[in-house]
């Protein structure tokens, strides 16, 4: 039997040897290859900075090199923000019910960390054990029912256990105001009160300092009905309706300033940046003066097509006038945040103008000028020449 | 009782060759079976809504725009041509461009058509038809010497700065003899350096450049493309069969000339 196997053995493979050494070979040189670049941790860095309310939204959870979030999260420090927004989704760090996985929440902690940024939580993406069944319904990550609520919320106080003194500020959710927000379903501020309503408490319990935020709303003029949203300025107005101020300890705000500059007066019919003082109007309407605002979203696109967007010049100016116009105006907003420091990968069309940086990392007018603002630099030389005939 | 090592032989090479025989046979079969014209399943199966829902970003001219008077532009065009060509109802569902990929997957419309740039992270949720314009830097030149990158060595190029073409600008002056990099505010303005002989060249994308192009038809400047942007149609990836659908439509859209025409409407 024996021999049967051993001859059937060297008919079928006569030069299994050089398989043997093919193979060693195969497990050398995949040992020899060169190892991804390495992200080894700086000493303890500080920002420098003369505008504490200074801030940008970053996108590192989908970055795939980890030396890129750290490259990133210098060029925030070195800009002289001392704070981040990050997005932490719930569908990546818990894949099953109960069942964790931080490393991608962690490595971007650790490079901001040493990079000594704080660091806003957005909480949301609804993992596929959460959602209804998605054989029967197809639903967007966006979509939480409520009999999930229970299972968002003790992961959000996980999270905050986890995290404390290093997270203290989570946003609950992302502009629930806009059907695709809220799982492509006709928004619903009461749902989303009874939402913020289960977090606050095991939130609280599990990190007493923890800071939650109701979740900022898009800038929106849907009217009632309408199947896309809801105006932001009457979901606010229902939030307080339905008693949302005693689940929330403060309010993200988005806030585009779109075409106009940072100083153009605001309007119910308008959209610009100073949405936002409509916004706190509401709050002040409602008694809720003492909460402060962190405008967790901001800024102008300089795509040369959009309809939303104006020129890369004043899109720098316009930017850094933005943060004067809030030092100077807005005591109640403890947080400027500029939507986005960087994409991983360009997206081919306008969204890309709006990063302050290329995916290669090279600075864009506007964050020079952010710079130069938030660092208390002298201007630089222009940077780029005048236009023929000029 | 051992067996022989000729039996053994015979029998692997009888086994192998059968095994052969079958892969052809199947191989042969396949090929057959795709050549094979079928009736699709009937459009209402394809299309429960009896008709195409096409989701938009109308706020991107010239690919779609809204104005008082309804939605226009090449995307507008190229989703009515479709629709057209399928033979039913053409709805477009205006929407922003964060969530144009979400409503496909909520089955809020069956296609996305927005400009969109194939995306490789999304091929695991969406298919992609055929590209339908590739949206890449272009090189504009005069210069008849000048047709590509490498053709710049001694010469100045303009671009707008901070844009891809600023990058692409110089990641190619790493690669080649030096050339002077001119840069501007826009894209228009770096085509105007181009044009009145501040700089040799220009380097914008392809929407920039036909568009200035068209209103300097005086110049008589060339381009070449440099860079790859790929548009394409999006649909759900386990809607198979409208993706074919589509496809057989834009395929014959392409063919006879009908999205050429479109394009050199808007560019």
């Amino acid at each position: 039997m024996m021999n049967g196997l051993n001859t059937l053995w060297k008919t079928l493979f006569p030069h299994w040897r050089w398989y043997l050494r093919g193979g060693l070979v195969s497990i050398i040189l995949v040992a020899l290859a060169p190892a991804p670049p390495r992200a080894v941790l700086e000493a303890q860095q500080t920002v420098e900075t003369t505008k504490s309310q200074v801030c940008v939204h970053t996108r590192l959870i989908d970055e795939v090199f980890e030396w890129k979030i750290q490259r990133s999260l210098q060029m925030v420090r070195e800009m002289g923000a001392d704070t981040i927004v990050e997005f932490f989704p719930w569908a990546y760090a818990e894949p099953g019910d109960g069942i964790y996985s931080w490393d991608s929440f962690d490595r971007i902690v650790r490079h901001a960390r040493n990079q000594g940024l704080h660091i806003i939580a957005r909480m949301g993406l609804v993992p596929f054990w959460a959602r209804d069944d998605i054989a029967e319904q197809s639903t967007t990550l966006n979509y939480l029912p409520e009999d999930s609520f229970s299972d968002f919320a003790d992961f959000v106080a996980v999270f905050a256990a986890r995290y404390a003194g290093v997270i203290d500020h989570i946003i609950i959710w992302n502009e629930p105001n806009l059907s695709f927000e809220w799982g492509y379903r006709p928004v619903d501020p009461e749902g989303y009160v009874r939402l913020l309503q289960a977090i606050y408490a095991p939130a609280h319990a599990a990190n007493p300092n923890v800071v939650i935020l109701a979740a900022p709303l898009a800038p929106t003029l849907e009217p009632p009905g309408s199947p896309h949203g809801l105006n932001d300025l009457l979901y606010l107005q229902a939030l307080y309706d339905a008693g949302a101020a005693a689940f929330f300890d403060a309010l993200a705000v988005h806030t585009y300033g779109f075409t106009e500059p940072p100083e153009a007066e605001p309007g119910d019919t308008v959209l610009n940046f100073r949405r936002a003082e409509l916004l706190h109007s509401v709050m002040v309407a409602y008694g809720d003066t003492a909460k402060p605002v962190y405008i967790t979203e901001s800024g102008w696109n300089d795509n040369p097509r959009w309809t939303k967007a104006v020129r890369p010049s004043e899109r720098a100016a316009y930017t850094v006038n933005s943060y004067r116009w809030a030092e100077e105006n807005w005591p109640w907003a403890d947080k400027l945040c500029t939507w986005v420091l960087r994409y991983p990968a360009n997206t081919g069309t306008y969204p890309d103008n709006f990063t302050l940086i290329t995916p290669d990392f090279e600075p864009k007018p506007v964050y020079n000028a952010l710079q130069e603002y938030a660092r208390g630099w002298e201007g630089s030389d222009a940077l780029w020449l005048p236009a023929p005939g000029e | 009782m051992a067996a022989s090592p000729w039996r053994v032989t015979v029998i692997a090479l009888a086994a192998a060759l059968t095994a052969w025989v079958w892969i052809l046979a199947g191989a042969l079969f396949a090929l057959r079976w795709n050549a094979i014209e079928r009736p699709g399943p009937p459009i209402k199966e394809v299309f429960p809504y009896g008709e195409l829902r096409i989701g938009i970003d109308a706020s991107y001219p010239p690919f779609a725009v809204a104005t008082s008077d309804g939605l226009f532009g090449l995307d507008v065009d190229l989703g009515a041509a479709l629709a057209e060509r399928i033979g039913i109802p053409v709805r477009f569902v205006n929407m922003g461009f964060d969530g144009l990929y979400d409503s496909l997957r909520a089955d809020q419309v069956d296609i996305v058509i927005s400009a969109l740039r194939v995306d490789p992270a999304r091929l695991g949720d969406v298919h992609y038809t055929t590209s339908y314009f590739n949206a890449g830097l272009v090189l504009v030149s005069d210069n008849a010497l000048i047709e590509t990158m490498p053709d710049m060595s001694g010469y100045a190029l303009a671009y707008e700065f901070g844009s891809d073409a600023d990058i692409q600008a110089k990641r190619w002056l790493r690669r080649i003899q030096p050339f002077a990099t001119r840069p501007y505010e826009t894209p228009g303005i770096a085509l105007d350096a181009a044009r009145v002989g501040e700089a040799d060249a220009a380097l914008t994308d392809i929407v920039s450049a036909r568009l200035y192009l068209r209103q300097h038809p005086d110049w008589g400047a060339h381009y070449t493309p440099i860079t790859d942007e790929w548009y394409a149609i999006a649909s759900r990836i386990d809607k198979w069969i409208l993706w074919e659908t589509v496809e057989r439509a834009l395929q014959m859209l392409i063919q006879d000339g009908t999205l050429e025409t479109i394009i050199d409407r808007w560019l």
